[in-house]
């Protein structure tokens, strides 16, 4: 008898593992394309090493630009209509300042303040998985105005595009521009879903693509050539790999003795036990592989749900 | 006189029983048009939000059928094929992820398009199907007529998500 509820609990259990997993859900965000930000005057510029580098000013943007709101509220609404609504850029640029000054500001009972790396300061960025970019100019032919329009889909972690729609609209004698912007994203919208829904498909088929990267610190005590168990470490990860993504689809983009590029690394989407799989709970395999086979010890930092790197030598 | 009267009376039955299927007939013909493509969309303009505004030529031996056939055309259309765009407006691709999805669920789509099925909620006709001369063709024996259709693809395209018949964008996260 006890057996018995022993194995219906079993089953009931990993059924309800099977119904509630769900693949991890990309972020979505519309930032102005940098084309869209020079030409509007919505650039910040540094000098970095007498080399002057300049970038575009998301803030000043949705804090200056009327149209840009109209075109991005619109395309947020649109996104939320279809179930999918995307992260807010102008309220993810307020999160950050609010999250930077609290952590500022924060200190423990003892005196003791919040830990954070230069490596933290540096990836507090608005983040996505997926960039939406838009940028629209207003052609002018006499009285008539028209607006060309384009909305490109970018995936943040193997920086192809997508995604993507694009055309010029209809000449009209005395529209207000909110109206053009609007039927423009009306017009375009449902095509970029089409080409956004194939990609998910095969995301579900193919696995998800991410991009690892193996490093090694100074500290280590050899490097990727040295050899464990009669061949090179990096020809022992790159088996792994191997054996661990959708039917073994990856490129080794770069192999020396200091580090490894992988790209096009199809990973799948669950992990044995039916949890949703990322880029970091993939590499996590990896690291444990790396330790209890050959001894060594590695770091693991990533990026979003599609990039990790592993750093190899110690934590 | 009394036989006059019976005769005319057993006309006027005969009549009733066989124009339906009559008309049943050449909605059958209108119906097999459609299954096999035979009909043609193009994008008029950019709708208002959720909706597409489209032209679908139908091809009929009477007009007002096609007139009629047009609305089925249209939601079919824009399921299963799509539209090319034309000059500045854009063209559409089909809901349906799967070109054999018409065949997958056969089921359901018989009884979609079938007589007073669903498809009618999504459609109006824009100028309550009156059809432009330059729109009304005879061609051979029949007619081919461009008739101009709003479209409401939000409805059309939730209810199927709904449905289980096309996979909505966050479906699978």
């Amino acid at each position: 008898m006890m057996k018995r509820l022993t194995i219906l609990l079993a089953i009931c259990i990993s059924c309800s593992l099977t119904a509630f997993s769900q693949a991890k859900k990309p972020t979505i965000m519309v930032v102005p394309s940098d084309l869209w930000c020079n030409t509007n005057g919505y650039m910040m510029q540094f000098d970095n090493q007498g080399t002057t580098v300049k970038l575009p000013d998301y803030k000043r943007a949705v804090q200056s630009s009327s149209e840009l709101m109209v075109v991005v509220s619109k395309i947020n609404e649109l996104m939320t209509d279809r179930g999918f609504p995307l992260k807010n850029l102008e309220s993810s640029l307020k999160t950050l300042e609010m999250d930077a000054a609290e952590t500022a500001m924060s200190s423990s009972k003892s005196g003791s303040e919040v830990s954070e790396s230069p490596i933290d300061m540096l990836k507090n960025i608005a983040r996505a998985d997926i960039w939406m970019q838009i940028s629209w100019t207003v052609n002018n032919v006499g009285p008539r105005k028209s607006i060309t329009f384009v909305l490109q889909g970018l995936d943040a972690y193997t920086d192809k595009q997508i995604a993507g729609a694009s055309g010029t609209g209809n000449q009209l004698i005395g529209a207000e521009l909110p109206v053009m912007l609007e039927a423009a994203v009306l017009s375009h919208l449902d095509n970029f879903n089409s080409q956004l829904q194939g990609h998910f498909d095969d995301l579900f088929t193919n696995g998800r693509e991410i991009s690892l990267r193996i490093r090694k610190w100074d500290s280590f005590d050899g490097d990727l050539e040295t050899e464990y168990e009669g061949d090179e470490l990096g020809y022992h990860i790159e088996n792994w790999v191997s054996d661990n993504t959708v039917e073994g689809r990856f490129n080794t983009s770069d192999a020396s003795e200091n580090r490894m590029i992988f790209e096009q690394v199809r990973i799948p989407l669950y992990d044995q036990n039916n949890r949703a799989v990322d880029a970091r709970g993939w590499v996590r395999g990896l690291q444990k592989y790396l330790r209890e086979r050959f001894g060594v010890e590695s770091k693991i930092s990533m990026r979003g749900l599609g990039q990790a790197t592993l750093t190899i030598g110690e934590k | 006189m009394k036989r006059n009267v019976l005769k005319i009376f057993l006309l006027f039955i005969s009549l009733l029983i066989i124009l339906p299927g009559v008309y049943g007939q050449r909605r059958k013909k209108e119906d097999a048009n459609t299954r096999n493509w035979r009909y043609e969309i193009e994008g008029v303009q950019t709708g208002v939000q959720g909706t597409y505004l489209i032209k679908v030529w139908t091809y009929s031996n009477r007009p007002d059928l096609a007139i009629e056939q047009a609305k089925k055309n249209a939601v079919h259309g824009i399921i299963f094929r799509g539209f090319a765009g034309t000059g500045r407006v854009p063209g559409k691709k089909p809901l349906a992820q799967s070109p054999n999805l018409e065949e997958e669920k056969s089921d359901f789509f018989s009884l979609f398009f079938g007589e007073g099925g669903k498809y009618m909620k999504y459609i109006s006709l824009t100028n309550d199907g009156a059809v432009a001369a330059q729109d009304r063709m005879k061609v051979g024996k029949e007619y081919k007529v461009g008739v101009i259709v709003s479209v409401n693809v939000d409805g059309l395209r939730k209810d199927l998500e709904d449905a289980g018949i096309i996979k909505s964008l966050g479906g699978g996260f």
